[in-house]
């Protein structure tokens, strides 16, 4: 048996591949045993790996160090890096324990408390120096870690739209209370449009001087009016002082 | 006989390497440095001043004493140091060896620190902690800047390109002159600034504030930002325009002890 057709097959060459199978089926027609067609030029060059063969053991064996001396080598130290992956959430951890003990501040901002601060809510911020502020919250700026978030309030002095960030850790605030919750949710994380005239719900101060009476309660409410009236920050600070 | 300035009394030559080592001697901290990683950028708060501080979180990672490189053999001063580890398999043979000779274990990065003299060189094997660096001292963090690959004039070098309008044709960023015509020969003067490529080198910065240490988790805070992405390297180091921190020059160098023994017991 004398095959004419080399073994390869040419690939680029269509017509001449289709010649030389057509050669080769004719040729194994000759053989009674023809029932597994097996075609010369189909059959691998190699024989098939071996099971459980697997290239990178093959290449590392290759790399063979047989007849070299032996280099020891000394087993690393237990990494501290493993022991600490995100140092970054270590420290404001450490730092929110310092600013935040009691945890108030992370709970109302906690994305995981159904109760947290939303959008469109009335906030008081309490300052260590200086009145407190209040306005509706616009936009709660969640960036980095918790260290770095804050709050946005909006409100009005004097007839004029006034803007302020608060970072929620920042020692200068003392405390922050939610005033007023908005009757619905806010459909939006940023309430920009509430800067436009239509949708600006104006100055706060009332619903904020009211909140406070309650808090205070009886005889204190009226000194708390005269205060405002007044518009001294030292009686101000006397009220927080008893609050 | 004096007609070549030569003997024994004649005072060292400016240019020559000895003065060259000499002059730079008064400036070279006296102690070693440490490799850490950059993990990146937060703030800390000071509670009482209420002062917010933008800072870097560094980590040390393994970071060992390698080997040194003495005044008489090698012309300096210098602690090699390694931090994080490799696979054996990974490693060429004669960096194998290298470490074998110090039986030290194997350091995924290596850097050298210079120091001004033997008594800043830290045993063959110890290991350095975050320690090293005091709360209040200052530093000098050296990186890798981020590649920015070829740039514009305008961002490499911050010109101001040209007006966007009054008839200014598709030229707003390019750099337009590059130097007077007869005036200064006519012709480009070496160092002209232009495009190119931009970032991927060696940058230092100096007197930076260390702000907290952290021995156990590895942790050096240090005031602003320091060259390199994240996970970098960065090689930190005593500032030199910082009067010397006042501390032993055992502290935060701890000598591992179980090193040679290891490597005894693996040979």
């Amino acid at each position: 048996m004398s095959l004419v057709a080399s073994p390869l097959r040419p690939l680029s060459y269509l017509k001449q591949a289709v010649r030389q199978c057509r050669n080769e089926r004719e040729q194994c027609r000759r053989y009674a045993t023809a029932a597994a067609v097996q075609y010369p030029s189909l059959q691998t060059r190699y024989p098939p790996p071996s099971p459980g063969f697997r290239p990178s053991q093959a290449i590392k064996q290759n790399r063979s160090e047989e007849g070299m001396k032996r280099i020891p080598v000394v087993p690393p130290p237990r990494s501290t890096a493993k022991a600490c992956p995100d140092p970054i959430a270590t420290l404001t951890q450490s730092q929110i324990a310092v600013l935040d003990p009691s945890g108030a501040r992370t709970r109302l901002f906690s994305p995981a408390n159904p109760d947290r601060l939303q959008p469109g809510d009335i906030l008081l911020v309490r300052l260590r120096t200086g009145d407190p502020v209040s306005g509706v919250v616009l936009a709660i700026r969640r960036r980095h870690q918790p260290i770095d978030w804050a709050v946005l309030l909006r409100n009005q002095l004097t007839r004029v739209g006034v803007e302020m960030w608060f970072k929620i850790y920042s020692p200068n605030v003392e405390g922050m209370e939610i005033v007023q919750r908005k009757e619905r949710r806010a459909r939006r994380a940023k309430l920009y449009y509430m800067r436009k005239p239509r949708h600006d719900v104006g100055s706060v101060e009332g619903l904020v001087r009211q909140y406070m009476r309650q808090r205070m309660g009886g005889p204190m409410a009226s000194r708390d009016a005269k205060g405002r009236d007044g518009n001294s920050g030292s009686k101000k600070n006397n009220k927080r002082g008893r609050n | 006989m004096d007609r070549f300035n030569n003997g024994p009394d004649l005072p060292v030559l400016g240019s020559s390497k000895k003065a060259a080592f000499e002059r730079r001697e008064p400036m070279l901290p006296h102690r070693t440095g440490a490799l850490v990683i950059k993990k990146g950028m937060t703030a800390m708060y000071d509670p009482v001043t209420a002062k917010r501080t933008p800072c870097t979180v560094l980590q040390l990672d393994r970071c060992q004493v390698i080997s040194h490189k003495r005044r008489e053999i090698h012309g300096y001063w210098a602690v090699q140091v390694g931090c994080g580890t490799k696979e054996a398999r990974n490693v060429t043979r004669p960096e194998r060896g290298h470490y074998a000779a110090q039986g030290v274990p194997l350091k995924r990065h290596l850097a050298e620190f210079r120091v001004k003299n033997a008594d800043g060189l830290p045993e063959v094997g110890s290991v350095i902690t975050a320690d090293l660096f005091q709360e209040g001292q200052y530093i000098d963090a050296r990186g890798i800047t981020r590649g920015m690959g070829f740039a514009g004039g305008m961002k490499r070098w911050g010109w101001g390109g040209q007006p966007a309008s009054h008839g200014t044709s598709l030229t707003h960023r390019a750099m337009g002159s590059a130097g007077a015509s007869q005036g200064s020969g006519s012709r480009v003067h070496p160092g002209k600034h232009m495009p190119g490529r931009m970032g991927g080198e060696g940058h230092t910065v100096q007197c930076l504030k260390v702000l907290k240490v952290d021995k156990e988790n590895g942790i050096v805070v240090v005031n602003g930002a320091v060259p390199g992405p994240k996970k970098s390297i960065v090689k930190i180091q005593d500032a030199i325009k910082k009067p010397w921190p006042e501390v032993g020059l055992t502290i935060g160098v701890s000598t591992m002890g179980s090193t040679s023994e290891a490597l005894e017991a693996r040979v």
